[in-house]
């Protein structure tokens, strides 16, 4: 029982120190600033937007979802 | 002296079970405690506070250092672009044949095949464009919350309570049983709450309650890498676009989102700024970015390079939770499945509401884009799928 207490410490600073080498090894990422980031994102969606079908909708015959027949299995 | 010491271990861990330190402390107090051991102790407690001071102080220098970047808000510097108009988006299939609450549905490379989940434990594979049902399997186990379709389309994985994740090789002939040929391949010490093919189908990654994540070899059932870090139950995942790297998201009960590298199983982002669980983690179609979904009725965008948030969608009139997201094809939409029936469309970059649509009569579960963009699959807890166009 003596050595249970000194475990269950052991263990909360192991885990400790894990959650302060993880929060150093976080702190070095190089990071961009948030407007550089958003014109990337902004880029990125205008590049696509046009092939975008639940925005630029394709022509029903094209949409398979929006095409007016319905199919029928023959049995 | 030797007394006091004593006195000050069993304070110090009283809070962990109050009944079993108690009487050991007694049992110190009668019988000699070494000095040395008291002495360690006091040690090893002080070492505890030093390194959870150092932690609060990191922690604070990363958000120093991310707000450093903070010069600006996207739907600021998206206030230059186009407007969306307007959206007509309406059920155009539904998928009846589920007997209880549909949790989970996953897409076919084909556009077309789509399999699902639900609480009663069947597995059902249909023809989204038909509405047939194509194969049917039933779970040994309820609540089956994961389910996913192999790229080949020559198999699905699926688990839930029963803590595996198993394949089941889909057969053409569709009288086979499916059953009989079942793989077990992830075995987690709790609930199996997502699953997901890596690029071909001898990887599955998987997350559950029992707050790990890990990567697992199909054929031969291995554990390959382990991903440990959630505080609570991981509640679902997401990989990255196979051109940005072998990176996932994952969101949990903790209410964190954590980035990781599949190779070395090292958590290299951390995000916490949900007020309550993450249901739902997506990437944003370039990689960069990911939007997560939680029971605080909130969506947000996090930016990876920027290392923070960079976007919140909320109302104040939506107060029930979300419960899954998913991007349009060119990321500029954000749909949002929520527990109070109704899917909310967002403009993700401006921030603002540009469709709400109604049609489940229960909460929305699970919600995935075809993977061409041309329509999205709601699942709900009203047993049914829905196909929006």
């Amino acid at each position: 029982m003596k050595d249970g207490i000194a475990n269950n410490s052991t263990a909360s600073i192991s885990q400790a120190r894990k959650a302060v080498e993880q929060l150093k090894m976080e702190a070095c990422m190089d990071r961009i600033k948030v407007s550089k980031a958003a014109s990337d994102l902004m880029a990125y969606c205008d590049a696509h937007i046009r092939e975008d079908p639940l925005i630029v909708p394709v022509p029903a015959s094209e949409n398979p979802f929006r095409e007016k027949k319905f199919f029928c299995t023959i049995l | 002296q030797k007394v006091l010491v004593e006195l000050k271990i069993t304070f110090s861990q009283c809070s962990k079970n109050e009944r079993n330190y108690k009487t050991t402390s007694r049992k110190y107090m009668r019988s000699p405690l070494s000095p040395e051991m008291a002495t360690q102790e006091v040690q090893l407690n002080e070492t505890l506070a030093h390194l959870k001071t150092e932690s609060e102080n990191l922690k604070s220098k990363l958000e120093e250092e991310r707000a450093k970047l903070h010069d600006v808000e996207l739907h600021q510097v998206a206030e230059k672009v186009e407007g969306l108009g307007q959206f007509i988006m309406k059920t155009r299939r539904t998928l009846k044949g589920h007997g209880n609450k549909v949790l989970c549905m996953d897409w076919c490379k084909d556009k077309r095949r789509i399999v699902s989940s639900s609480q009663d434990g069947k597995v059902i594979v249909w023809d989204a464009f038909t509405t047939n049902k194509e194969h049917a399997v039933t779970m040994p186990c309820t609540w089956v919350m994961a389910c996913a379709y192999a790229p080949s389309g020559c198999a699905v994985a699926c688990g839930g309570l029963d803590n595996k994740c198993s394949v089941y090789p889909l057969s053409l002939d569709k009288n086979e049983n499916l059953a009989a040929k079942k793989k077990s391949v992830a075995m987690h010490t709790n609930y199996l709450s997502a699953c997901s093919f890596t690029n071909s189908d001898m990887q599955i990654l998987t997350s559950s309650g029992d707050g790990t994540c890990a990567l697992w070899d199909v054929e031969s059932g291995q554990l390959l890498q382990s991903f440990h870090g959630h505080a609570a139950d991981v509640l679902c995942l997401d990989l990255a676009p196979s051109e940005t790297g072998n990176t996932f998201v994952s969101g949990g009960c903790d209410k964190k989102a954590n980035v990781w590298d599949m190779r070395s199983g090292q958590c290299i982002q951390s995000f916490e700024t949900h007020e309550s669980d993450i249901n739902s983690v997506r990437y944003y179609p370039s990689g960069d970015a990911f939007a997560s979904g939680s029971d605080d009725a909130t969506c947000r965008l996090y930016d990876l390079r920027a290392d923070r948030e960079v976007a919140i969608y909320s109302k104040e009139s939506i107060i029930f939770g979300v419960s899954s997201v998913d991007f349009s094809l060119s990321g500029r939409l954000l749909f949002g499945g929520y527990n109070d029936y109704t899917i909310n469309v967002w403009d993700v970059l401006k921030g603002t509401r540009v469709s709400i649509l109604f049609g489940h009569e229960n909460r929305v579960s699970t919600l995935r884009v075809s993977p061409d963009g041309t329509a999205f699959c709601t699942g709900s807890w009203d047993h049914t799928l829905r196909i929006w166009a």
